[in-house]
């Protein structure tokens, strides 16, 4: 049963019976913390939801109930919202902002479980270029599928890549384009890593709406992710070669 | 409701990864679609939700919600955002 109001009206957009049911179903135990954990992130307050799901975990309230009852609930209801056209990607990406939030405290609970990330990424749109929403929904994608995720942002310079993977011990870069004018940028940094006698040691996937795999051949990146799902599979490919 | 503190149940947390996984999948696939006639920095209120500058940024002086999207949906909307201005980090 939904007892919180807000999450209730947000309830009002899942109409199909199935969804009603199975999303529904996650509320019904009427937990107040859980529901408003789930509304906090439909709504995107990433401070909110990162302060009720440490309160949860310490009032022993388990991993695997604030994971399905409060973040993943939610972000089905963000889901459904997005797939009707309720919502758009900047809305999404702020509620996958706020599911970050929540998964820092439970990430270090799966980890002592045995559940670790796949792999570290490093990810960054290149030197020149300010269009972001693709690599967004690309670290969306890879932090749901098991990664670890460092973002960089956008204009990222190569030397900014070289550090974030000594930093972090990534063994993958994802750079992101939008510009034709800017996809050089893509080669200048996968040269800065051979001059830099790190190219050995991490693979870089690259991806964008004008980059092709064509390109990303000639400029000897070692894999090229055609969409955010693309990529998740590239960077799980690249993780396995690397091992 | 509360359990045993901070217990996993470690096939369970699996199983909801993968379910988170396949949210975002459905989502990124939506995306895919939307892209292609609607600008994805514009949000649910038609702002501007970019870091950069585009021709279709309109600011009205009254709101201060960042600048509204004038763009039509049924043109490409990619062509706007290549301007003269230099990016300055």
């Amino acid at each position: 049963m939904i007892k919180h109001e807000g999450l209730k009206e947000e309830f009002k957009y899942v109409t199909k019976p199935d969804e009603q049911e199975h999303i529904g179903g996650l509320f019904a135990n009427g937990d107040m913390l859980m529901q408003e954990i789930a509304y906090n992130l439909i709504t995107g307050q990433n401070d909110q939801v990162g302060i009720l799901v440490k309160k949860a975990l310490e009032e022993d309230y388990s991993a695997n109930i604030v994971l399905d009852d409060g973040l993943i609930a939610g972000m089905a209801i963000v889901g459904v919202k997005f797939r009707d056209n309720i919502i758009f990607v900047p809305e999404v990406l702020i509620s996958a902002r706020a599911m970050k939030a929540g998964m820092e405290h439970i990430e270090p609970i799966l980890s002592a479980s045995g559940v670790e990330p796949i792999g570290t990424v490093i990810m960054g749109t290149v030197k020149g270029d300010l269009h972001d929403i693709g690599k967004n929904l690309c670290i969306m994608m890879l932090r749901g599928g098991g990664f670890s995720v460092h973002d960089l942002g956008v204009d990222t310079k190569p030397d900014e890549f070289i550090d974030a993977v000594m930093e972090h011990d990534a063994a993958i870069v994802g750079m992101s384009a939008l510009l034709t004018t800017t996809m050089p940028n893509m080669g200048t940094t996968i040269e800065a890593f051979e001059d830099a006698g790190m190219r050995e040691e991490v693979k870089i996937m690259v991806g964008g709406a004008p980059v092709t795999q064509e390109f990303a051949d000639e400029m000897g990146a070692d894999a090229y992710g055609a969409n955010a799902v693309d990529c998740v599979q590239r960077a799980k490919d690249l993780a396995t070669s690397n091992k | 409701m509360k359990s045993e503190k901070k217990s996993l149940d470690r096939a369970r947390a699996k199983r909801s990864l993968e379910t988170l996984f396949d949210i975002f999948s459905n989502i990124s696939n939506h995306a895919d679609e939307v892209f292609t006639k609607r600008c994805p920095y514009k949000n649910a209120k038609s702002r501007c939700t970019a870091k950069f500058e585009c021709k279709n940024q309109h600011y009205l002086k009254k709101f201060g919600e960042g600048p509204v999207c004038t763009g039509s949906d049924f043109l490409d909307y990619r062509s706007a955002w290549s301007t003269d201005k230099k990016i300055s980090s």
